[in-house]
């Protein structure tokens, strides 16, 4: 009997040690993958963060662009800088032809003649004077920099060709290629050229599209919850309703998506690929999620406290808002940031509504249209050229970044806020 | 002087009834308290003197309750004016989260009792000094009420109540959670309060009604039994089942 016992014992203490073991390797396989997807990300991503420039002699040759003794600042900014760019890639090689000339001038961005211009308009003095001028590397070139382009592929294969990879040795060996902290990268719409795209339309467009989801989402949501959880009777009418809410917040998103486009769009008219629908659209996702945090937290407020002010002969909207609705609000907030974050996460309800679009410019209002920071990844990934794939991981990482902030945030809110009850 | 009188009043949760025809009267400026054991319903009555049980949508109460002659159940009668007169005291302590000053303010704010900073001042110390607090918290009036002592906060609970000047004041078990101490003194307060207030407290210490109380009602399973003075109660009830409660042979 005793021995049996002992048994027993051995046995579930040994049951207790598998079951922690099994904990904890699932465990180590959740950190195993993010450890595996955040190195992977970052490893890509990170060289996007610099940017590969030549420095080339500019001859500044007033006849080349047609300007006259002493210009003044008009003139500057409609003088021909054409030709002076051309110019100054030719001479990189004197000894080239015209096709060679050609591939010289793709070696920069074709953003290369701006770059010259405002050399010299914030330096007038410039004129009949050489220097050296700072051009982005094309996105191929700045691939091969970077190591990231497979220099061993047969010339047919590739975009750069063997005459461009010489010159650009030779410019690596005298020290004429640099490689600068890529501020484009935040300041540039999006752009066809891999070396001009930036993230500052999807950034401004994410940004107006959470406001507005936020401003939408959060009074709705609040003034619902506090109607249902403080005042609405309970029958099956609310009970409907309840279930409903839940129902709501485990729609598909692109679900959603189509409402926004058959509704806002189709409908009310509103303008397409902006800020404004994306964040009505979101705002219907966000809806649910606030709802059930507000809720949850209104619950977690002790009925004593609303006995106490209700004894105190305040009234029930007294109670409510005097007591109940401001301590509930940590809960409320953070459980809206949540729901903001995961709304500023979402992709296909704003491929529908056309945020998919090719923005080149930064929007100023939730009026103009934009692209956002998911879509932005999704379009990029779409694209051929070899400068966008670390640009995908780039974004990503400011994505994740933004993320993990707003989380952040939610919980310092909740910790910090939250009432503990006597 | 009856201050309050309760006829025939019935209780029901749903289709359960839990009290059954209670008539009452409670005198003023005494203490009365309710015994009876757990479920008999001494609670439920006791929340009907201020329409607590408005809160609890299942809950409906007939009869007529009159306070200053006056049916507290009649359509007329406004409930935030009645909470006004008559205040509560409940089993946990339950300051709201907030400072000692505004635990105590929140009641002549909401009825527009105090004009200015020093009359909400004034009213503050007064509430306090009565519910014998202010000694111990006059330095402290910005800090949250929930972190006193489990005695303070009942008593911070019971300058709350005695915030709005109340006729009234329902205690319901105010001791059952505090230490023998806390007991004493917040016994010793009810003595001193019903010079002021009529005060009626539910209890589950007979000790603690044959001590505070002048006058007792005993309820089992939504009857009251019996009521008259505790001297009597005690000594020489009239009935046997008070008789075998007091005794402690059941409950």
């Amino acid at each position: 009997m005793n021995k049996n016992k002992e048994q027993l014992l051995n046995k579930r203490y040994k049951a207790e040690q598998r079951f922690r073991l099994y904990g904890l390797s699932a465990i180590f396989m959740a950190l195993l993958f993010l450890t595996i997807f955040i190195f992977k990300i970052f490893s890509t991503g990170y060289s996007a963060f610099q940017k590969t420039w030549l420095v080339v002699p500019v001859t500044f040759d007033a006849e080349l662009m047609m300007l006259d003794q002493n210009p003044s600042k008009e003139d500057l900014q409609d003088a021909d800088y054409y030709d002076i760019a051309l110019k100054s890639m030719a001479d990189l090689d004197p000894k080239a032809n015209e096709d060679q000339e050609n591939e010289l001038k793709r070696m920069v961005s074709y953003f290369f003649e701006k770059e010259i211009k405002n050399e010299l308009l914030n330096d007038p003095n410039l004129i009949g004077k050489t220097k050296e001028v700072y051009l982005t590397a094309s996105d191929d070139l700045d691939q091969v920099f970077k190591g990231n382009y497979p220099r061993d592929l047969p010339e047919d294969q590739r975009r750069v060709s063997d005459y461009q990879l010489k010159i650009f040795d030779q410019l690596v060996a005298n020290g004429k290629v640099e490689s600068k902290f890529n501020i484009s990268f935040f300041t540039n719409a999006d752009s066809r050229e891999a070396e001009l795209a930036g993230i500052a339309s999807s950034f401004m467009g994410s940004i107006f599209s959470i406001l507005v989801c936020l401003m939408i989402a959060f009074p709705v949501a609040v003034l619902a919850a506090i109607y249902l959880e403080e005042f609405a009777p309970k029958n099956r009418f609310t009970d409907f309703i309840e279930v409903n809410i839940n129902n709501l917040a485990a729609v598909p998103s692109i679900v959603f998506g189509l409402l926004g486009l058959g509704v806002l769009l189709a409908i009310f008219q509103l303008p397409r690929s902006t800020p404004l629908v994306g964040g009505i659209t979101l705002s219907l996702m966000t809806l649910p999620t606030i709802i059930i945090a507000a809720r949850a937290s209104l619950k977690a407020v002790p009925p004593s406290i609303r006995e106490a002010a209700l004894a105190m002969g305040a009234s029930r909207m007294q109670t409510t808002m005097h007591h109940t609705v401001p301590l509930s609000m940590p809960g409320t907030l953070s459980g809206t940031i949540i729901g903001l974050a995961q709304a500023l996460g979402e992709t296909a309800p704003l491929i529908l509504i056309g945020m998919v679009a090719f923005v080149n410019t930064i929007p100023g209002s939730p009026m103009d249209p934009a692209a956002s920071l998911p879509v932005q990844i999704y379009i990029w990934a779409e694209s051929a050229e070899r400068g966008f794939v670390e640009k995908v991981s780039a974004c990503i990482m400011v994505l994740l970044g933004f993320l993990i902030i707003m989380n952040l945030f939610a919980q310092i809110i909740r910790h910090k806020f939250e009432k503990k009850w006597s | 002087m009856i201050k309050i009188k309760a006829k025939d009043v019935d209780v029901f949760y749903g289709k359960k009834q839990a009290l059954f025809n209670i008539s009452l009267d409670i005198e003023e400026n005494q203490v009365t308290a309710l015994i009876g054991p757990s479920g008999c319903g001494k609670s439920t009555f006791l929340r009907c003197l201020n329409r607590m049980n408005d809160v609890i949508d299942i809950c409906s109460v007939k009869g007529e309750i009159l306070i200053n002659d006056f049916n507290i159940n009649d359509k007329s009668c406004d409930v935030v004016r009645l909470r006004e007169k008559i205040g509560m005291v409940f089993q946990k302590p339950n300051p709201f989260p907030k400072t000692l000053y505004e635990n105590v303010s929140y009641g002549p704010t909401i009825h527009g009792m105090a004009q200015s900073k020093q009359e909400m001042d004034e009213i503050v110390e007064t509430s306090l000094k009565k519910a014998a607090l202010w000694e111990e918290v006059k330095d402290r009036l910005h800090e949250p009420g929930t972190g006193l002592s489990g005695g303070q906060q009942q008593r911070l609970c019971i300058a709350r109540a005695i915030s709005v000047r109340p006729e009234v004041i329902l205690m319901d078990e105010p001791c059952s959670a505090l230490d023998p101490i806390a007991t004493a003194q917040i016994e010793e307060l009810i003595d001193e309060l019903k010079k002021e207030h009529t005060i009626i407290i539910v209890t589950h210490s007979m000790a603690q009604a044959a001590r505070v109380s002048q006058n007792t009602g005993f309820f089992h399973l939504g009857q009251l039994i019996e009521h008259g003075s505790t001297d009597k109660i005690f000594k020489n009830p009239d009935n046997k089942k008070t008789q075998d409660y007091i005794t402690g042979r059941f409950g």
